[in-house]
């Protein structure tokens, strides 16, 4: 046997790479498989979400806030508790960002409100005095695009069976479920309703009016995905 | 002199010169400059160590023959020397086997690190040095680490001189604005003030007519001072005589305290301006009690 794989140096290579392919399927595969798995707690995206989330990559948030926390206490204190794996499940793709020019958003939700970062978004020297945000003023006239968050929702539950109108289990032993509609409008519809939660909370007169009139501004959604990081 | 010298000397001789241009065309140069001084004669050692060492191999590979015993075997006409294994190396490798034996079973066992292993030994350790160093904490000590607390954690809202930022959020610098009491006299209030689920009713539930609830928003947001209106006596069955609270019925008016600001730490509130997180996670209940007296030393 092997004088013959001697000889063969095809066959010897090929045996070679089984060999230590089988040994990274015993000890990748299995921990990978687990720690892909999402989190207790861990929701898909509403309509109103990914549309924020969409806001988020289109002006290139992630450039500077990460969306990671570090396992160090120094960061914990700061961001709240360190990032699973599973909490990243129905983020396509992640935003774990490279570099901290802002602050970590990973959990933003707990600690910052919606009219927070209505005044933050419009000037953000205007709450964090020395802050090198720029305004972000195009956000309040812009519409977010719900029908392309939307096609994401479908296609994600289509091929990567996102769980969505499924009971998900909560941190607190609860089960909620996350309503994707059944057709555009239904989307469209209930993404208003959320938005008009949002608006409720907000100052701005013409966000209002534009969410009372049934469209829906960038700002609403992306605060939307704000708050939704927790 | 041989030619191979002589190359190993012009050799030399260009490589420090590239370096005395190199370093002499740098910022600084050569004066008093002890980095640039030691970077010139670590390359000086560097280049004429090197150079001999080289023209001593090449020597050597030029004039060498092999000696010493053959073993009896070889391989296709290859044979070997047979040359005792150093005891240095011999040494390092038995040695190897020992420390490989410890890192394994005793050192770093199989599983025995992990990056949330080490940070769950971080936290305990800082929790346990941050308990030990400030459990008795009290008076103006107190105070200053709530300042600490209030600019690490609540500027953001609540402004450096904790005035709110012009209604962005409440100004702590007094208890009660006039504007916030309107609100919670026009819609009641049920934000856990108190620890515990206790709603306030509205000022109409109350039996206020609306120039009541005008007057005595003024009254409370005014700190109480000036002439009590008639209907604030409605206010007083919960809230105090002076505002000065009633425990487990009615939050102080007229000032803060530590109970009151950690339930508001605690469980979060929603309000005229807008909703308040909670930030029980985020703050350990030391952090807790010196925001209180922080807060509390705000408005005295």
């Amino acid at each position: 046997m092997f004088h013959w794989l001697e000889k063969h140096p095809f066959f010897f290579a090929v045996g070679v790479f089984v060999t230590i392919a089988f040994a990274g399927l015993i000890e990748i595969v299995p921990n990978f498989a687990e720690a892909s798995r999402p989190s207790i707690g861990t929701k898909p995206y509403t309509t109103l979400e990914l549309a924020g989330r969409h806001v988020y990559i289109k002006n290139s948030c992630n450039a500077c806030h990460s969306q990671l926390i570090r396992p160090f206490k120094a960061e914990t204190d700061r961001y709240g508790d360190y990032s699973l794996s599973g909490e990243y499940a129905y983020d396509r793709p992640f935003l774990w960002g490279s570099k901290r020019t802002g602050p970590d958003l990973m959990r933003v939700g707990n600690y910052r409100t919606t009219d927070w970062h209505e005044n933050h978004m419009r000037d953000p020297r205007s709450v964090v005095p020395g802050s090198i945000m720029p305004a972000y003023a195009w956000l309040f006239e812009n519409s977010a695009d719900v029908d392309t968050a939307y096609a994401e929702q479908v296609t994600v539950r289509d091929f990567f069976s996102v769980p969505y109108n499924q009971e998900i289990p909560m941190k607190d032993g609860s089960k909620e479920t996350v309503v994707l509609a059944d057709t555009l409008a239904g989307a469209q519809a209930s993404a208003l309703e959320e938005a008009k939660l949002v608006a409720a909370d907000m100052k701005d007169k013409s966000v209002q009016d534009a969410v009372s009139a049934g469209q829906i501004p960038e700002i609403v959604a992306l605060i939307a995905y704000m708050n939704s990081l927790k | 002199m041989n030619k191979l010298t002589l190359w190993g000397i012009i050799f030399a001789v260009l490589m420090l010169g590239l370096t005395w241009l190199s370093i002499g065309g740098s910022k600084g140069g050569l004066n008093d400059d002890i980095v640039n001084m030691l970077a010139v004669a670590g390359a000086i050692a560097l280049v004429v160590i090197s150079v001999f060492v080289v023209i001593k191999y090449v020597r050597q590979m030029q004039n060498d023959t092999a000696t010493g015993k053959l073993a009896d075997k070889n391989w296709d006409g290859i044979g070997e020397y047979k040359n005792e294994l150093p005891a240095g190396w011999a040494f390092i490798f038995l040695g190897t086997m020992v420390w490989g034996m410890w890192y394994f079973l005793v050192g770093y066992p199989v599983n025995a690190y992990s990056q949330i292993g080490e940070y769950n030994q971080d936290t305990a350790a800082h929790n346990a040095k941050f308990e030990a160093k400030y459990a008795n904490m009290d008076g103006t000590a107190l105070v200053d680490m709530g300042e600490a607390v209030f600019l690490a954690e609540c500027k953001v809202c609540h402004g450096l001189t904790a005035d709110g930022i012009d209604g962005k959020a409440a100004n702590l610098n007094q208890r009660l604005e006039a504007v916030v009491v309107k609100n919670v006299l026009v819609n009641g209030s049920n934000n856990k003030l108190l620890g515990f689920e206790f709603p306030m009713p509205t000022g109409t539930d109350l039996g206020l007519s609306a120039s009541d609830i005008d007057e005595i928003s003024a009254y409370i947001g005014n700190g109480l001072n000036g002439n009590e209106p008639a209907m604030f006596g409605v206010c007083a069955g919960c809230h105090g005589a002076q505002g000065e609270g009633l425990d487990g019925v009615g939050p102080q008016l007229n000032g803060f305290n530590n109970t009151l600001v950690t339930n508001i730490l605690t469980y979060g509130k929603k309000g005229a301006i807008g909703t308040m997180p909670k930030f029980a996670d985020r703050l350990n209940a030391k952090q807790i009690e010196a925001a209180s007296a922080y807060v509390t030393s705000l408005s005295k």
